[in-house]
């Protein structure tokens, strides 16, 4: 069954990224995008009518560009999410869980020893980063493990909380992370938080990357036209799942409630979302409060990611 | 064979069918040839539907968490190869499950040893079926319909816990098919209509493990009433005060419970300890019935097994 983590250069160097991509084949990855979208949906208890996302996508395109998907663009393109939901399904073979690095995140905390404030800010701040983490490449790279070690490490930098004691420490544990991950470096560490910082740089124009890599039949291996490629509906399912997740999360902040996920507790036991004031270590736009419509977070998100 | 026309003639044409294994009520369970690897591997035929919005959550839930499952490789749940979509209807999806294929059950097992199993051998077999089962429960499914059909006995006597996790899926495929369930191996509270939780399964093993002791089904009722008023005689009555009065249509009047004949004459060759453990299995309430891992933790699997 396929494994889906990339190397950093095969994210960037995508085929389409060297092809032109004619305008028929775009329309096609619109597709795929809503099929996505729906799907992600479905598999993270958020489910979307399968209606509204071609509403929505109809909502941002122009009327010229909507007609293109056939003579009655809604039946034909809710037809086609409908296909491409078993196509994608097929190709990734149900694989749909995807492990997010908060658990492991909450895990480590617990044994590292030192000032409770602080290391309650650098949790804090770290929990931030895994949710902004969600907007980037990295699940696609790396173990949610080797994430939250990444993300603790960049926040105790960023807060100045230095680990130097842990519990279950060992002679031969060089830093409090050997515990938990091997073979884990400060080189690479630092290249991960780099791209953290840098994730804009690494969000993709999904409208011109959205999978060209030729499809395999799964169980014959060969080239199977009709199996939607492979590998990038994976990167896409996947980047909308963690997407799903900050839709969610930022619908809770617009609503003025503490994201449900969030267990971080303030001093006097009560739970909260990150403080609203508290600078955003990146250039992550929030948007303003709306009326909580779910296809209004998928326009947003959509919007964001280039997708329509 | 014409059903296993569309696995052959699809366009997966990694598995040349075999025969038709028709094992458990679903009857939908094929053998079949890995043309790669030249070996057999059991097919099993699911029916999802498709709904307004395609494929249902409960669906991809179920199937998704078989695949997790898989990864944690037990020794005592059958192995998840691989997942093909078969032909697509208008109203539902064929979809075929690639589990391992595993010779005989254990209902054939028990037949073929006509002369009865040593205490070595049935306690092994427990502690196996009870490993499979404290598996399950840990990861949150109920198996529902544990009966000796659904057990797998490898060559070398290891028991296989399979046909589980698609209870949803399945809903849907009973009701198209109609098919007659045994209701040999179901728990009170299930003949009862009450709400019901991992205790079934518990009550299944029970039965089952009497089954190995005396080679004999325990409890052969023909309808949910006459299976009652079989497990009484048995078990005893359940006091009053034990019986949900009000949520139940049937009468605790209803049941006479004379000539009561107990496990341990039933079946001669069970120790103490045996016994024990199984009337804790087999009881009433399941509030009060024991679990997976207490079972498993119960002196009958600490003791050395006296030889009777």
């Amino acid at each position: 069954m396929p494994g889906w983590y990339y190397d950093k250069k095969e994210l960037r160097n995508t085929p389409s990224a060297q092809d032109g991509i004619d305008y028929k084949t775009e329309m096609r990855y619109r597709k795929e995008a809503c099929c996505c979208l729906f799907l992600a949906g479905k598999v993270e208890e958020t489910p979307k009518k399968c209606k509204d996302i071609i509403k929505t996508a109809r909502g941002l395109l122009t009327e010229q560009k909507f007609t293109t998907f056939g003579e009655d663009p809604k039946e034909e393109m809710k037809k086609t999410v409908m296909t491409l939901e078993r196509i994608l399904l097929q190709t990734i073979k149900f694989d749909l869980q995807v492990e997010h690095p908060y658990q492991y995140l909450l895990k480590y905390a617990k044994c590292l020893k030192g000032d409770k404030v602080k290391l309650q800010k650098m949790v804090q701040m770290a929990w931030t980063f895994v949710n902004d983490s969600l907007c980037t490449t990295l699940a696609l790279q790396w173990e949610p493990e080797i994430i939250a070690v990444a993300l603790m490490y960049l926040a105790g930098k960023l807060s100045k909380f230095e680990v130097v004691d842990w519990i279950g420490r060992s002679p031969k544990h060089l830093r409090w992370w050997d515990m938990f991950v091997e073979d884990v470096t400060m080189d690479l560490l630092e290249d991960i938080c780099h791209q953290k910082k840098n994730y804009q740089g690494w969000l993709f124009s999904f409208s011109s990357h959205t999978g060209y890599l030729k499809g395999r039949d799964p169980i014959t291996h060969k080239i199977n036209t009709e199996c939607f490629q492979n590998e990038y509906s994976i990167y896409i399912l996947k980047q909308t799942q963690a997407l799903h997740l900050i839709a969610l999360h930022r619908h809770f902040k617009s609503q003025g409630q503490a994201t449900p996920a969030n267990p971080v507790k303030t001093s006097n036991g009560q739970e909260k979302s990150h403080s609203p004031d508290q600078p955003l270590p990146i250039n992550i736009k929030i948007p303003p409060p709306s009326p909580p419509m779910c296809h209004h977070f998928l326009i947003r998100h959509l919007q964001e990611l280039h997708l329509l | 064979m014409a059903q296993l026309g569309t696995v052959s003639t699809s366009k997966y044409r990694g598995y040349e069918g075999l025969n038709r294994i028709g094992r458990g009520a679903h009857g939908t369970v094929y053998r079949a040839k890995d043309k790669q690897t030249g070996k057999d591997v059991a097919l099993k035929k699911v029916f999802v539907p498709l709904t307004e919005d395609g494929i249902p959550m409960s669906t991809l839930r179920e199937i998704a968490l078989l695949r997790q499952l898989n990864s944690h490789n037990h020794p005592n749940i059958v192995k998840l190869f691989d997942i093909c979509h078969g032909q697509q209807f208008e109203k539902h999806l064929i979809m075929y499950l690639v589990f391992e294929h595993v010779e005989q059950d254990l209902s054939t097992y028990i037949e073929r040893n006509s002369r009865g199993f040593s205490t070595l051998q049935i306690r092994s077999l427990s502690k196996e079926i009870l490993d499979g089962v404290d598996f399950l429960h840990s990861n949150r499914i109920v198996h529902r319909d544990l009966k000796p059909q659904n057990l797998l006995v490898t060559h070398d006597g290891h028991v296989k816990l399979a046909d589980f996790g698609l209870a949803k899926t399945y809903d849907f495929e009973m009701r198209l098919t109609s098919v007659v369930v045994t209701l040999w191996y179901r728990a009170p509270e299930v003949l009862l209509g009450l709400p019901y939780a991992t205790p079934v399964d518990i009550w299944s093993v029970g039965c089952i493990i009497v089954e190995l002791y005396c080679l004999k089904p325990l409890f052969c009722g023909a309808t949910e009433g006459d299976q009652l008023s079989k497990i009484f005689r048995v078990l005893g009555k359940p006091r009053e005060d034990e019986w949900p009065e009000e949520l139940v249509t049937i009468k605790w009047d209803s049941f006479d419970v004379i000539n009561q004949i107990r496990i341990n004459q039933i079946c001669p060759n069970m120790c103490e300890t045996a016994y024990d453990l199984i009337m804790s299995m087999l009881t009433f309430d399941p509030n009060k019935r024991i679990t997976a891992l207490e079972a498993l933790n119960h002196p009958y699997f600490k003791e050395e097994p006296i030889n009777t």
